[in-house]
C-alpha cells in the first residue's frame, strides 16, 4: 500500500499532465476560496448588523443549527437539478456550509466586544458607523477569524463533492479511485485533502494571532518584553 | 452650566426611572449626584450627552437645549469619564486619549503629541502613552479615561462612578487628582457616585436622590452633614457625620496654649528651628504623631490633640514651626460658636 502510494505521488505525469495534482490542488483551493468568499459576502454583514443592533439574533442560532443539519450530497444534488450543471450548483453547496460558522463568528465577535468600550466610544462623538468599524469591528476580528477558520475547514474538506457532479479538485482522485476500484488513487486523494486542511488551519491561526488586537504587538516585535510601569497610582505628577 | 428641568424619565415597560428632576449644576463647579443604586443619577447624567433622552422635561447646557442637538456633534463637546474607563481595547493609551481631537477632524500626529501632554497632566509616565490598555493597571486606565475626557477640551465633564472599580488606596489618589486638576482647569462636572463620602469630599455642591428618582437634597457638603433635610438624608450620609463635618469649619479663632518647658509630664521636643519632632516623658519617647498645620480644619486640629500623648495637639505654621498648643475643648468651643448653617443653602 505504502510503496504504490510512494508510486502513485512519484508518477512524474502526477506533477505535469492536465489532470496531475497542482491542477487539481488549484481547482480544490478554487471552489473552496469561492464558497468561502461568497458565504462571507452574504454572512458577515447580516453578522455585523446582528452583533451591533443586538436584531434578529434567532436567525443566528436557527441559520447555525438549520444549515449544519443538511445532507450537503443531497443539497448538491439538488441544486444540479435546479441549476443544472457547473460550477454554480457546486458553490451555492459548499457556501451553506461556510455561512453558520461565519455568521456565528461575526455576531459573537461584535457582540462580545466590551460594553464599556462600545457605551465610551458612543459617548465620545463616534456616530454609529465609527462606532462599528472603529471599535466593534477591530475587536470582533479575532472571533470573526475564527468563524472563517471553521468555515474554510469545512468546505475544504467537504469541496470533494464537485467530482460527483463531474467537476475536478481532488475529489476527482476519490470519485475516479472509487469507479475504478484503484484504492491508491482513493487514498492519495484522502491524503492531498487532508494536508491542504492542515496547511489552511495553520495559515488561518497566524491570522488570527495576527488580528488579535493589542496583545500581539506588545509580545512580539524588537521591543523587550514590558517592563512594569514605571508610575504607580500613588505617584502623583507635579503634586 | 447644566440645567435640568421637570426631567422625568420612564420606560415602556412602566419603571420610573426618574421622577421629576429640576437641577442646575454650576459652571466650573464639581456638582454630585449621589443616591442608592436605582435612584435614576446615571440615568440623569446621561441625559446630558443624549445617551438617554428625556421622556418629558428638558436639559440645557449653557442655555441651549440638547434635544436640538445632534447626538454625535454634542457629545464631541462633552468630555465622558465611565466605570472601568472603557478605553479601546486595539488602540494604544496615546490613541485612545486622541480619539475626540481625531474625530474633530485635528490631525493625528498633533493629537497625539497633546495626548502625551495631557497624559502627565493626569499623572502618568508619557511612556505609557505606547502600551496598551491591557497593560495598565485600573488606576492607570481610569487616568487614561480621564485624559480622553479632557482631549476635546471640553467645558464640561461628566463622570459615571470614575473611581468606584478602583482599589481604596488608588481611589483617594484619584480623587485628590481631580481636585487638583479641576482647581488648573475649572470644568463643569457633573460627578455620579454611590459614595457618599466621595461625593462630600469631591462637590462643590451635592444632590441626594432617592430611590424611584427624587431629590432628596441639593446642598453643599457641609450643610448636607451639618443639617440633612429629612431622615433619608441622615441615613445615607451616615452615623459619624457629626464628625466629618469638622472638616468644613475653619480653625481661624482657635485659641492656642502654650507647652510646658519643664516638669514631669509629656514634653514637646523640637529642633533648633522650632519644627517639633517627638515627645518625651523622663525617659520615654513617642514619635510626633498628627501636627495641625496653620489654615487647616476643625477636624485636623481635632485630630491633632486626640492623638497627642500629652492630651495636647501641636499646631505648626507653613514652615512647620510650632505655634502652640491645641486642647479638645477649645475646638468644641469654637464649634459650638461657629453659626450653624444658612437655611438658605438648605433646598
Amino acid at each position: 500500500m505504502f510503496s504504490s502510494l510512494i508510486a502513485w505521488f512519484g508518477a512524474p505525469a502526477q506533477w505535469s499532465s492536465a489532470s496531475g495534482i497542482p491542477v487539481r490542488l488549484l481547482q480544490h483551493l478554487g471552489y473552496t476560496a469561492l464558497a468561502v468568499l461568497v458565504g462571507a459576502v452574504i454572512a458577515v454583514p447580516v453578522g455585523l448588523y446582528i452583533g451591533h443592533t443586538d436584531r434578529g439574533r434567532f436567525l443566528v442560532v436557527g441559520l447555525a443549527n438549520g444549515l449544519r443539519a443538511l445532507p450537503e450530497l443531497g443539497v448538491l444534488v439538488l441544486f444540479v437539478l435546479l441549476l443544472g450543471l457547473g460550477l454554480t450548483p457546486v458553490t451555492l453547496a459548499l457556501m451553506l456550509l461556510a455561512i453558520p460558522p461565519l455568521l456565528a463568528g461575526t455576531y459573537a465577535g461584535i457582540s462580545g466586544v466590551d460594553p464599556a468600550a462600545v457605551d465610551a466610544a458612543r459617548g465620545v462623538g463616534m456616530t454609529e458607523r465609527q462606532v462599528l468599524f472603529q471599535v466593534e469591528l477591530p475587536n470582533a476580528l479575532p472571533l470573526m477569524v475564527a468563524g472563517l477558520r471553521t468555515a474554510t475547514l469545512q468546505v475544504v474538506a467537504t469541496a470533494t463533492i464537485a467530482a460527483f457532479v463531474s467537476l475536478g479538485g481532488l475529489g476527482r482522485y476519490i470519485v475516479d479511485g472509487q469507479a475504478q476500484r484503484d484504492f491508491t488513487q482513493m487514498a492519495g486523494g484522502a491524503i492531498l485533502v487532508a494536508l491542504l486542511a492542515i496547511v489552511l488551519e495553520v495559515a488561518l491561526q497566524g491570522l488570527q494571532r495576527a488580528v488579535t488586537p493589542g496583545a500581539r504587538r506588545a509580545r512580539s516585535g524588537s521591543r523587550p518584553p514590558t517592563p512594569a510601569v514605571g508610575t504607580s497610582d500613588v505617584v502623583t505628577a507635579g503634586g | 452650566m447644566i440645567e435640568f428641568s421637570d426631567v422625568r424619565k420612564a420606560y415602556p415597560d412602566g419603571t420610573v426611572a426618574l421622577q421629576s428632576l429640576s437641577l442646575t449644576a454650576r459652571a466650573g463647579e464639581i456638582t454630585v449626584l449621589v443616591g442608592p443604586s436605582g435612584c435614576g443619577k446615571t440615568t440623569t447624567l446621561r441625559m446630558v450627552n443624549r445617551m438617554v433622552d428625556p421622556s418629558s422635561g428638558t436639559v440645557r447646557l449653557d442655555g441651549v437645549d440638547v434635544s436640538t442637538q445632534d447626538p454625535p456633534t454634542l457629545r464631541r463637546g462633552i468630555g465622558y469619564v465611565i466605570q472601568n474607563a472603557g478605553l479601546f481595547p486595539h488602540r494604544t493609551v496615546l490613541d485612545n486619549v486622541a480619539t475626540v481631537p481625531v474625530l474633530l477632524g485635528r490631525r493625528r500626529a498633533e493629537a497625539r503629541q497633546a495626548a502625551g501632554e495631557l497624559l502627565e497632566r493626569v499623572g502618568l509616565d508619557p511612556k505609557v502613552g505606547g502600551r496598551y490598555p491591557s497593560q495598565l493597571s485600573g488606576g492607570q486606565q481610569q487616568r487614561v479615561g480621564v485624559a480622553r475626557a479632557l482631549a476635546g477640551d471640553a467645558p464640561v465633564l461628566l463622570m459615571d462612578e470614575p473611581f468606584s472599580a478602583v482599589d481604596p488606596v488608588v481611589r483617594a489618589d484619584l480623587q485628590d487628582e481631580l481636585l487638583r486638576l479641576q482647581s488648573e482647569l475649572g470644568r463643569t462636572i457633573l460627578f455620579v457616585t454611590h459614595d457618599i463620602d466621595e461625593a462630600i469630599r469631591l462637590g462643590d455642591m451635592v444632590a441626594v436622590l432617592r430611590v424611584g428618582g427624587t431629590l432628596a437634597q441639593f446642598a453643599p457638603p457641609a450643610d448636607l452633614l451639618a443639617a440633612p433635610a429629612d431622615d433619608f438624608v441622615a441615613g445615607f450620609v451616615g452615623r459619624d457625620r457629626g464628625y466629618r463635618r469638622l472638616q468644613f469649619v475653619g480653625t481661624g479663632s482657635l485659641t492656642l496654649q502654650d507647652f510646658p518647658t519643664t516638669g514631669d509630664g509629656w514634653l514637646l521636643v523640637v529642633d533648633d528651628d522650632g519644627r517639633p519632632t517627638g515627645w518625651r516623658q523622663g525617659d520615654e519617647h513617642v514619635a510626633l504623631g498628627t501636627v495641625h498645620a496653620e489654615g487647616g480644619s476643625l477636624r485636623s486640629a481635632l485630630d491633632a490633640a486626640l492623638s497627642s500623648p500629652a492630651g495636647r495637639g501641636v499646631a505648626v505654621d507653613d514652615d512647620g514651626r510650632v505655634l502652640g498648643g491645641i486642647e479638645p475643648e477649645a475646638v468644641i468651643t469654637l464649634l459650638h460658636a461657629s453659626s450653624s448653617p444658612a437655611p438658605e443653602a438648605v433646598r
